[in-house]
């Protein structure tokens, strides 16, 4: 139902090519990571995606809809930001009952399905702070969850955790995997960082120049790269952490 | 899509046909044959070099106060800096013809100092005073901001690397404040330059620039005269506008130290706090001159408490013209808010070629003095419908006052989270939606800022408005200079006094407003 196809998907800026004949699908429930350096056109691709802007070239399908150039609120897709974009006016209750009100139609059930939503996450006790009152991870929970209360088929992720210290970082992407397993729910995440997507996908799409390198599991990315490119590309933080060890302890790996 | 350039095009057509159509018909009006005849005439050339002899004065000791006040208050460890901070800025609540006009009373032909001494300040002194007291409060907020934007690690870099205190001050707060330094004395000069209010007041037979205008305006009815002075007045604030548009700024980085500087001799800090103070007392002492003035019989001959001149004041329609003035400051402040708003919404939050334009338009309206501008619209609009009538004057003071509420929105507007509509779009719920229910709660504070601006500087503006007004719509201010003229004194202080007081309370009520809302989002959201 949620199957996503992307076909020759182009974008051009000031006649620079930025996605250059994409191709790809992403199945119901998978969770797929796009990994890539800045200026790849992964950031492009996810505004694509989720309507904002629109391509030269090439269409998007979920399941059999067109939705190339369908209404972004009439994608069935949720987004979360780098930024979370809570909006700092509302509680977290109001946050996340916001637009669920709208869509309900009924305050008390919106009210319900929010603290619902929130237990799930533990934020049950921080209902009525205001977003500027949270950590950065309590934060990115918060707009987790508001998304996921509108049940939508699938959910973009732009680099949620780069602004997320170490910590942080680890308990979000177990919770983040929980809620995707919990919901069933398409999940597409761009990161720049190797080992989160390596942790999470079920398939990670790396990027370079606005053309897919490689689409595959992590395992076959990892033990069959297709080119030195995507084998650099992946094994750098690896091999950051053994010069990082050589470095301390003096010692020639 | 089509949405925001319909918006665009709005107000594109609306600061063409506020701004720049005025003019282009007031300078297409001239007849410029006379233009060597005045530029060689003796009055001519006397007025200029008035002008520019009180204005390059007043600008050096005005900057020179403003960088003290603003030096003290950021470096000399003071306490209760928003309570001094709003003392220093009272001038700005007042109309700038009181400010002659509480010289006058201090030092006048038989001022309550003056009368002792045998002297008084009519003439260039008298205007230096009074531009200095009208326009050191701007440059203070101007370098008082500048002062908020250095990185105070730097001083500790300086430190480490030996710098002495001259190569310090050239380095580091130099290089952070030339910006604001060049600003405010731009700003200043053309504040100076193109007001008449003070000169008119205490400037006796000594003519500035301005005044000369405004004299062969009113006087003579010499629309083409008067606008080839306005040409000479829009040089100044020109220079200004073009040298803030294209001079980089120094932005702080976030990880900016902000911790609070102290000076470290002990000596200076008190020096400093001493000078703050007496500039404050001094200020006082003006203002208390309006309240003694406005109170005493005659303060020469029977120097006894009497209600006189309030009921002189009210006999004469006085709350007429008041009522007009908050008639017209709360119309401006609401459209003229509403305008700004969502102009600088566009021009931040909908970057495009065209939104460049139009902030380039919105902020240009810095650039023409209310004297010419009032002058434009009297000369485009004298046949219209709207001649005569509350409109044209809600409508010049909102072009007149337009530029820094915009800028403040749309500093602010950047700052607020540029991916909330973005999120609405995915909830399927309107952008404007989104800018009702969280971008303007976000920015609360910035608006109230907005509507205050308007609104005390339509109560104090004499310039713009005072060719444009009739017998039923003269504001309030403009009474100020009928009672002047003819010498009552008592009358002039107590509007000048009842203009303060409607000003203070507006912004009292902004301040209380600000801080219901801090406690009620629990010290945080407002931007």
């Amino acid at each position: 139902m949620a199957n996503i196809e992307v076909k020759g998907l182009t974008k051009i800026y000031n006649k620079k090519i930025v996605l250059d004949d994409l191709n790809f699908t992403v199945k119901d429930g998978e969770f797929l990571s796009i990994l890539g350096p800045s200026g790849c056109g992964k950031t492009t691709l996810l505004k694509i995606l989720i309507g904002i802007e629109k391509c030269d070239k090439g269409s998007i399908h979920k399941g059999t809809r067109n939705i190339t150039n369908v209404d972004p609120a009439k994608r069935g897709m949720g987004m979360v930001f780098q930024n979370y974009a809570l909006f700092p006016n509302m509680t977290v209750l109001e946050n996340v009952m916001y637009a669920l009100k709208l869509k309900l139609k009924n305050k008390k059930n919106a009210r319900e399905r929010s603290l619902e939503m929130l237990k799930l996450v533990n934020m049950e006790e921080h209902i009525n702070k205001y977003p500027h009152q949270l950590s950065g991870g309590q934060q990115q929970r918060v707009a987790i969850v508001r998304t996921l209360a509108l049940k939508p088929d699938i959910i973009l992720f732009d680099e949620p955790m780069s602004a997320l210290d170490a910590d942080n970082r680890l308990g979000l992407r177990k919770t983040i995997k929980e809620l995707q397993k919990q919901f069933n729910t398409t999940m597409i995440y761009i990161t720049h960082d190797q080992e989160e997507a390596f942790s999470m996908s079920d398939r990670v799409m790396v990027m370079k120049d606005g053309k897919i390198e490689q689409i595959d599991t992590p395992n076959k990315i990892y033990n069959h790269p297709a080119n030195t490119y995507v084998k650099n590309f992946v094994t750098k933080h690896l091999r950051d952490k053994v010069s990082s060890i050589e470095k301390c302890t003096g010692i020639d790996l | 899509m089509k949405k925001r350039s319909y918006l665009n095009y709005f107000i594109f057509a609306f600061l063409a046909v506020t701004v720049f159509y005025p003019l282009a018909v007031m300078v297409s009006k001239v007849s410029w044959e006379n233009f060597n005849s005045l530029v060689a005439s003796n009055a001519f050339k006397d007025a200029l070099s008035n002008s520019l002899f009180v204005t390059s004065i007043s600008t050096i000791i005005s900057i020179i106060i403003a960088y003290l006040l603003a030096l003290t208050i950021n470096r000399a460890n003071i306490k209760h800096k928003t309570i001094i901070k709003v003392l220093i800025t009272l001038p700005m609540l007042i109309p700038s013809i009181s400010h002659g006009l509480g010289l006058i009373n201090l030092f006048g032909n038989n001022g309550i100092i003056s009368s002792h001494f045998n002297f008084n300040v009519i003439g260039p002194v008298g205007i230096i005073i009074g531009s200095i007291v009208y326009s050191f409060p701007v440059a203070f907020l101007m370098l008082d901001d500048g002062f908020n934007y250095i990185d105070n690690s730097m001083y500790y870099n300086a430190k480490i690397l030996g710098m002495n205190k001259f190569q310090t001050f050239k380095n580091v707060t130099f290089c952070y404040m030339k910006k604001p330094i060049f600003s405010s004395i731009f700003a200043v000069f053309t504040m100076i330059f193109t007001d008449y209010g003070v000169p008119l007041a205490v400037g006796g037979t000594f003519i500035t620039l301005p005044v000369f205008l405004y004299k062969e305006v009113i006087g003579l009815l010499d629309f083409s005269k008067g606008t080839m002075i306005g040409l000479f007045l829009l040089i100044p604030a020109l220079v200004s506008f073009l040298f803030d548009t294209f001079s980089k700024d120094f932005a702080k980085n976030d990880g900016a130290d902000d911790s609070e500087m102290k000076i470290e001799n002990k000596y200076v800090r008190i020096l400093l706090k001493t000078f703050m103070v007496i500039i404050i007392l001094m200020l006082f002492v003006l203002i208390g001159s309006f309240v003694y003035y406005a109170f005493v019989d005659n303060p020469i001959l029977n120097k006894t408490f009497s209600l006189s001149h309030l009921e002189y004041i009210i006999g004469d329609d006085f709350f007429a013209y008041f009522g007009n003035s908050i008639f017209i400051s709360i119309f401006v402040s609401i459209i003229g808010t509403t305008i700004a708003y969502f102009t600088a919404y566009v021009t931040a939050r909908r970057k495009s070629k065209l939104t460049k334009i139009v902030h380039i338009l919105s902020i240009s309206t810095l650039a023409v003095p209310g004297i010419v501008l009032g002058l434009s619209f009297t000369v485009a609009f004298k046949t219209s419908f709207i001649y005569n009538t509350f409109i044209i004057l809600i409508l010049v003071n909102i072009i007149h006052f337009f530029a820094s509420p915009y800028l403040i929105a749309y500093n602010a507007l950047q700052k607020v989270n540029e991916n909330f509509e973005i999120v609405g779009k995915t909830f399927n719920i309107s952008t404007f939606k989104i800018i009702k229910d969280v971008i303007i709660p976000c920015t609360k504070k910035t608006i109230r800022e907005m509507f205050s601006y308007f609104f005390i500087n339509s109560m104090i503006t004499i310039s713009a408005v005072s060719f444009l007004f009739s017998t039923n719509t003269m504001p309030v201010s403009l009474l100020i200079n009928v009672y002047e003229d003819n010498l009552m004194l008592g009358e002039a202080a107590f509007v000048s006094l009842f203009i303060l007081l409607c000003n203070v309370l507006m912004k009292f009520i902004m301040y209380l407003l600000n801080v219901i809302d801090r406690r009620r989002y629990k010290y945080g959201t407002n931007i």
